[in-house]
């Protein structure tokens, strides 16, 4: 909410600078998203002229529902003069006073929660009444404790406010006519007081159907508003809903033509089971937690364990007794607590929830605890994000927007299911048909009620200090020799690393020893560490989509950053279309566990693990400690090393196992059933799975045990595929031929049957190779396969992956056609796969014997020494804006590594050869570094004119990067003070971060923009796609479609004129902007580095026919 | 001795041009001044002629900087004359311990101690200044001894001894100086600059090697002569109650060692390695920093009576490092937080307030009540110790 009113006030400031401009800035509408912002900004401007002339009209009105009449038009003079100083604070000390005033509405939203308006009354009169604090207030703080009053039914309550908003000079907005017109509706009010609310909306230039078409309506309140409306016009129909927009990119002119529409593709599944399962979802998340075996649950329970769970179970109960008595006792002495505000800051939050589901929050984090230890500040901010999140999901029960998303969904999935009607929509184009069509309007999405960063982190910290206080344990628990005592279950101390420390919270040697004793066997996550159990929420806006409860964003950012949310808000909705498609089709993608290779995993996890298989062994299998005195005060230097080796390699041991632990635990819960990952985004666009441990993107054995529900026929080339498939999982042969490749298979097919019958007692074959597990599924998959009567009717689950080479440089190549950086990065036809790396070591090695031949020492001395792997880092990280400083550190690292190098010129020979690497690059790619280095001096340009870097993908999705100079706040708790580094406290960009990394996130842009591009065209070709950032799966049958659609997709979007339409964007954002305040004169940029017009792009097949090194498909499979 | 000695190969060219520098400046010297000397320890005079500051600058500025952290220099002969007399001040009489001086570059100040008459061993770091040292070396018979390798690089915890790196054994072969018992006189004094990127390390790394009689403190009560920051004084020298400066490494060094101020000097009369001659004088926020300050540091004699021993020390530090991460915080709610038994009754006990702040604890409060926790048994108890052997870990691997 506030950010909207953020967004206007902004716009209106804005509008204001542009009429100075004249028509001039009307006339651009080459970037999409600018004109249309402006357009509306032109539209806002005279508006909020007219609404000011309509608004002090009201006043002569002789019978105002209003009181005190007479004071008005003073106030209104007033208004003007007290509204110019507020505008400039707000631009000027920026994000400070947002997150004042975050506070403050999201304090006021707490009594709204609670019903108790008289206390959000009292905070807003503390506020107003005192004139330098009542500039923190906007009109959404008053409409929050309107509605409270709404809700009671008190109509003069509302009066009074809508007084006081004038007298402060602020207008009423579209919200606060809601409010009072739901009271109206609720108190049944006369018709002459509602046609008098009526007539001043309209004055103040809003119409009654904005109201249901902009406000957020939560519970009974549109249908009191209705009501309200209807007693003044009996026959007022709710407004038509607006007409779906549709996207305009050109790289998606096919995609969303109407003419080429094609049904979506249905799952395997009814309408029926898809009900079931969005219920068991349901009902999984209202729990917010779920507990579930571990896969160590097989073992055998030991008579030690069976002791210390039940000393656990005890101890458990006492500690919630006293953590839920700590609790209230708090909560009691902040209720009596009279400060001047009359109420403890943190109070209101610890009466959102039961006590119960407090203390049972605090517990769930004891219960965490590793031996290790966590530091102070996650473990406040876990505890903070869990109250906040359950209090979202009670706030979407109360407001009624579940009942609403389930009305909705239970609609949705007949699009999906396969025994209704193929519709041709797309995922989220249905979700709004049906929301449009009940009459929800945008209530689906709930008020923007975030808590600030600092909120979150107090709240933690102030629930850690109970636990830390409440938690004990008698000392004799273990020893009964020892006297009793209780003693504090948790411990707090500093950890020193170098010049600064942080706090850590340590559980008591006895409880680890309890707890390791105990070796229980239930998990606890959160509902949305597991995979979905039905097909995710389709996104439609920023707010809403995936998880059917969870909060989930749509981008992904670091705490307190709010800048990514409000440019996605301001960017207009239907430039996201594409993006939010692209997310809904790689969440839909089914998925089920192989179960086979899941059980081998589990067997090798619950025996003694191996850790050349990654399998981490459990701790029982470290070494053991070394035998020392046992009073360790007279250990020498060499005894201390040891145990502290010991116990560094136990720690790392025990959160590896947990880890994988995790997994596999999730992954067995999962075993029988089909689910799905719902998928999100970084600022630039790459997608992720949300579920943070089990999911695709994870290590070789979580992969190998993933597999598409849809199965598949091989169809005619499916098992070369798999065949050729296996033999990149093993890294052999990686400068053969896709055909030598297929051949060698066919060689070993003997070896991989073996792996396949006997994996763990045959010849083993498949544990010798780069990605084991997933080689072993794939042995079994061939050996499927190939025994089946008709290989080409086999119908296969298996994922079959496509790499990209160098995916970076392929980028930098495209943007600057280059032809020699091309091939090398398999972009350009050729017999053999190109390496790069190699590519490069030969063009330093022929520089290195010129050089040696004209006596340069340095270049003697490393003859025989320049080889792929010493350059391949650098090479690699060339792409990331690497500098000659950190290229030579690689080099380096790479040369001491190599024995029979001399030290002695380690340094003049790595600095010798970064140089070489450079030029070689500069050489091959020789647009890359002009282009890098044109992105670094516009991003330095920008940034030193105190802005960040800000650019729109082709796609049409803002990016803003996040990179500002930090600011650290502390907190200062009673336990310790908290350094809370705070990025947006602080809105000057950091000029090194912001410059460095322009160029790789603009890279990563395009990967991103390209792999959205793929999974779309693959939509429509019926496909299933789902990527780990360059890597893109499909099914063996369908692995050829999909490359066709990756190069064709990979050569229209390389035809648009990327860094052409870049630098336009940049002219017209950071130098054509002039403000009334004190801005910096606009920049101006270096030109672009590629004069494009001039170069043609080749189209497909013929140059760029072959990113992802996949050219030789038509050598090896003719089709 | 090997370790000692210059790497072959190493300087190049530069050694060329270094000693054909500074080779006339040994002109002059009396032929026979070898042969009357060593008289109760004290050398007579070589009477070197010692350079200008100008013509040392230069010198700095001449060896090739790559890869060779900040460092400063004493170029101008009036400060080395200021930093002779101090050393050689309030010294007793009889025979003195030879001194080390650590990283001496052009060697302005090795010349006026050696004119004062004073042995010296010349620890340097940075090849390229090795061979003028040699030549100086070798012209003089046993008053110098010139060593190739880092002072502030030694005993190195991770990881091989490459030089200039070395083992504080080596050095004390080299230097000829064998170990004495804790309480005898001290066996060997040094002087140097601390470099100033990793000061505050440096002085950490120093004062366990003192607490656990490690490194160099293998050999007694080495006494340092350092310049450090004023900043750096200011927080070695602090009092319970000066905000911001008290802190846990004044307890220690207060504890640890008898500190000296000798001298104070402005930070422009060093010479800096910078190619731009600046002067990189570090910032400092809350406390003044205009000069360096030459300071003493002795170990206490008594340090390892009553219950502190080498064994034990970093208990003792670790317990320090604790209560004065938050300087506000009650000694009380500390000695809680860590589940110490009877916390109140020991605090009691010492006399302690009860509300005191861990920030009014004089340095000999925090020993005695070291002490008192050692004697209950209370470290070995609890996981007290595990931590302490963590904050080892942290430190050294």
């Amino acid at each position: 909410m506030y950010i909207r009113q953020l967004k206007v006030e902004r716009k209106l400031s804005i509008a204001a600078s542009q009429q100075a401009l004249g028509g001039q800035a009307k006339a651009k509408p080459k970037v999409k998203a600018k004109a249309k912002t402006k357009a509306k900004k032109s539209l806002k401007s005279p508006k909020g002229k007219v609404a000011a002339a309509a608004w002090s009209q009201s006043h002569a009105g002789p019978h105002s529902v209003y009181a005190h009449s007479k004071p008005r038009v003073a106030a209104v003079k007033e208004s003007a003069k007290v509204q110019r100083p507020r505008r400039v604070r707000e631009e000027k000390d920026g994000s400070q006073y947002k997150i004042l005033q975050q506070t403050i509405q999201s304090n006021l939203e707490c009594f709204l929660f609670l019903q108790q308006p008289e206390k959000a009354e009292r905070l807003l009169l503390l506020y107003h009444s005192s004139p330098a604090k009542r500039k923190l207030l906007n009109v959404n703080a008053y409409n929050i404790v309107m509605r409270s009053w709404a809700r009671k039914g008190c109509l003069q309550r509302i009066n009074r406010l809508f007084s006081m908003l004038e007298s402060v000079g602020l207008r009423p907005s579209l919200d606060s006519y809601a409010a009072a017109l739901e009271c109206m509706g609720r108190s049944q009010s006369s018709t002459k007081a509602i046609w008098r609310c009526v007539q001043q909306l309209k004055n103040d230039g809003f119409h009654v159907d904005e109201l249901f078409q902009k406000c957020l309506f939560e519970e009974d309140e549109k249908e009191k508003v209705l009501r309200a409306i209807r007693i003044v016009q009996p026959n007022y129909q709710l407004p038509p809903p607006p007409n779906p927009q549709t996207c305009k990119s050109s790289l998606l002119q096919d995609f969303y033509s109407k003419e080429k529409l094609v049904s979506y593709p249905k799952l395997d599944f009814s309408v029926q089971e898809l009900q079931e399962r969005f219920q068991q979802q349901l009902e999984l998340e209202l729990d917010s937690t779920v507990t579930i075996e571990s896969v160590e649950s097989t073992k055998p329970v030991t008579p030690q364990a069976i002791k210390a769970r039940k000393l656990l179970a005890t101890l458990r109960s006492r500690w919630h007794d006293s953590i839920l008595q700590a609790l209230q006792k708090s909560k009691h002495n902040m209720s009596q607590l009279k400060t001047v505000s009359g109420y403890n800051i943190l109070y209101p939050y610890l009466c959102l929830l039961p006590d119960e589901e407090y203390v049972g929050i605090m517990l769930q984090i004891l219960n965490t605890f590793s031996p290790q230890g966590e530091s102070l500040a996650v473990l406040a901010r876990e505890l903070g994000s869990k109250v906040y999140n359950r209090y979202i999901t009670q706030r979407k029960l109360r407001s009624r927007q579940l009942e609403k998303v389930q009305e909705v969904y239970e609609d949705y999935i007949h699009l999906l299911a396969k025994d209704s009607q193929p519709d041709e929509y797309l995922p989220r184009e249905y979700w709004e048909k049906l929301v449009a069509e009940a009459g929800f309007g945008p209530s689906l999405n709930l008020k923007d009620c975030s808590w600030p960063y600092m909120l979150l982190m107090r709240l933690g910290m102030h629930m850690l200090e109970l636990l830390v206080q409440a938690v004990k344990v008698p000392r004799n628990i273990l020893n009964p020799r020892l006297e009793h005592k209780l003693i504090p279950v948790l411990y707090h101390i500093y950890s020193f690393r170098s010049s600064w420390q942080v706090g850590l919270i340590k559980p008591h040697p006895i409880f680890s020893q309890i707890v390791s004793d105990a070796a229980e066997t239930l998990l606890t996550f959160n509902s949305s560490a597991i995979p979905m159990l039905c097909p995710p929420v389709p996104w439609t806006s920023p707010h809403f989509g995936a998880f059917v409860l969870n909060d989930t964003r749509l981008m992904r950012f670091v705490d307190g950053a709010i800048q990514h949310q409000l440019l996605l808000e301001q960017c207009p909705p239907v430039n996201l279309h594409p993006v939010l498609d692209a997310l809904n089709q790689l969440g839909n993608c089914a998925w089920k566990i192989n179960q086979p290779v899941l059980d081998i995993i589990i067997s090798i996890f619950n025996d003694k693990g191996n850790e050349k298989l990654d399998i981490p062994p459990p701790i029982s299998e470290a070494p053991r400690p070394p035998a020392a005195p046992s009073n360790s005060s007279t250990w020498n230097k060499s005894q201390k090393q040891e145990v502290l080796l010991y116990k560094k390699k136990t720690a790392e041991m025990h959160s590896l196992r947990m880890d994988a632990l995790y997994k596999l635990s999730i992954a067995n819960y999962v075993r029988d059933k089909v689910f799905w990952f719902p998928h999100n985004m970084d600022f630039r666009g790459r997608t992720y799975p949300c579920p943070p441990y089990f999911n695709h993107l994870g290590n070789d054995v979580t992969r190998a045990i993933l597999l598409f529900a849809e199965g598949r026929p091989l169809g005619p080339k499916g098992l070369d595929w798999l065949k050729i498939h296996l033999i990149n999982l093993t890294g052999l042969k990686k400068k053969s031929a896709l055909q030598e490749r297929l051949e060698y298979a066919n060689e070993i097919m003997e070896e991989i049957l073996d792996s396949a019958d006997h994996p763990l007692t045959g010849r083993k074959w498949w544990m010798n190779t780069d990605e084991p597990w997933q080689a072993l599924a794939c042995c079994m998959e061939i050996a499927k396969a190939s025994r089946s009567p008709d290989p080409a009717a086999y119908i296969s689950h298996f994922p079959v992956h496509q790499d990209g080479s160098c995916n970076g440089l392929q980028h930098y190549a495209a943007l600057g056609r280059d032809l020699i950086g091309a091939s090398s990065v398999n972009l350009m036809p050729c017999n053999v796969p190109q390496d790069v790396y190699s590519a490069v070591a030969q063009q330093v090695e022929e520089f290195r014997k010129k050089d040696a031949e004209q006596g340069v020492k340095v270049a003697q001395v490393l003859q025989g020494f320049v080889s792929r792997k010493v350059v391949k880092q650098t090479v690699m990280t060339v792409v990331y804006g690497v500098t000659r400083y950190g290229g030579r550190l690689q080099i380096e690292k790479r040369l001491k590594e190599i024995d029979e190098f001399p030290e002695e010129y380690l340094w003049e020979a790595s600095h010798y050869l970064v140089k070489q690497v450079f030029n070689s690059i500069k050489e091959m790619f020789s647009a890359t570094r002009d282009i890098q280095n044109w992105l670094t001096d516009s991003a330095k340009l920008i940034a030193q004119s105190g802005r960040t870097v800000e650019w729109v993908t082709p796609l049409g999705l803002p990016i803003v990067q996040p990179y500002y100079r930090s600011s650290s706040t502390v907190l200062n708790c009673g336990m310790q003070n908290l350094s809370v580094k705070n990025s947006s406290s602080n809105q000057k960009p950091d000029t090194v971060k912001q410059k460095n990394a322009f160029p790789p996130n603009f890279i990563h842009s395009l990967d991103s923009t390209h792999m959205m591009l793929t999974a779309l065209h693959c939509l429509r070709r019926g496909l299933t796609f789902v990527s780990v950032h360059d890597c893109y799966w499909t099914h063996a049958l369908t692995v050829d479609v999909m490359n066709q659609i990756c190069r064709q997709q990979f050569v229209a979007l390389h035809s648009e004129k990327i860094l052409q339409d870049l630098s336009e964007f940049m002219l017209e954002k950071y130098c054509r902007y002039s403000s009334p305040v004190g801005k910096p004169p606009p920049l101006s940029f270096p030109p672009t580095p590629i004069p494009l017009p001039g170069v043609v792009v080749p189209r497909c097949s013929r140059v760029v026919s072959s990113a992802w090194g996949l050219l030789w498909r038509e050598a090896v499979l003719p089709s | 001795m090997l370790a000692g000695r210059a790497p072959p190969g190493a300087a190049g060219c530069c050694r060329r041009f270094l000693a054909a520098a500074l080779r006339p400046l040994l002109c002059g010297l009396p032929s026979c001044w070898a042969t009357a000397r060593r008289a109760a320890g004290q050398w007579p005079s070589p009477s070197l002629r010692v350079p200008e500051a100008a013509e040392a600058e230069r010198l700095v500025q001449q060896v090739q900087r790559t890869g060779v952290p900040l460092r400063r220099f004493i170029a101008c002969p009036q400060l080395a004359r200021t930093v002779q007399r101090c050393l050689q001040g309030g010294a007793s009489p009889g025979p003195q311990p030879v001194l080390l001086e650590c990283a001496p570059g052009p060697g302005i100040l090795t010349r006026t101690l050696l004119n004062a008459g004073v042995r010296v061993v010349a620890l340097e770091s940075n090849s390229a200044f090795l061979p003028n040292l040699q030549s100086l070396e070798n012209s003089l018979d046993g008053q110098l001894k010139v060593i190739y390798g880092d002072f502030f690089r030694l005993d190195p915890l991770t990881g091989t001894v490459k030089p200039p790196a070395m083992c504080s054994d080596k050095l004390f072969e080299t230097m000829g100086v064998a170990a004495v018992p804790w309480r005898a006189d001290v066996p060997v004094r040094i002087f140097g600059i601390l470099p100033q990127r990793k000061e505050r390390n440096t002085l950490w790394r120093l004062l366990f090697a003192l607490y656990e009689c490690n490194s160099i403190y293998r050999y007694g009560r080495v006494e340092l002569n350092i310049f450090i920051s004023e900043k750096e004084y200011k927080v070695l020298t602090a009092k319970p109650g000066e905000a911001r400066a008290y802190q846990a490494l004044s307890v220690l060094c207060q504890i640890g060692c008898e500190i000296q101020l000798l001298h104070m000097e402005p930070w422009s009369s060093f010479v800096t390695n910078l190619k731009n001659g600046g002067l990189a004088v570090p910032k400092s926020m809350w406390l003044p920093n205009d000069h360096l300050c030459l300071v003493r540091l002795t170990p206490q004699q008594n340090l390892f009576t009553r219950g502190l021993k080498p064994t034990n020390s970093a208990t003792f530090i670790f317990m320090v490092k604790q209560c004065l991460a938050k300087p506000k915080s009650r000694l009380t709610d500390r000695l809680n937080s860590w589940s110490l038994d009877n916390g109140g009754k020991l605090q009691r006990a010492l006399e302690i307030p009860k509300n005191a702040e861990t920030r009014n604890l004089y340095p000999e409060d925090y020993r005695r009540l070291f002490e008192a926790l050692q004697n209950s048994n209370m470290f070995t108890e609890t996981w007290f110790h595990d931590e302490v052997l963590e904050s080892i870990r942290n430190i050294n691997l």
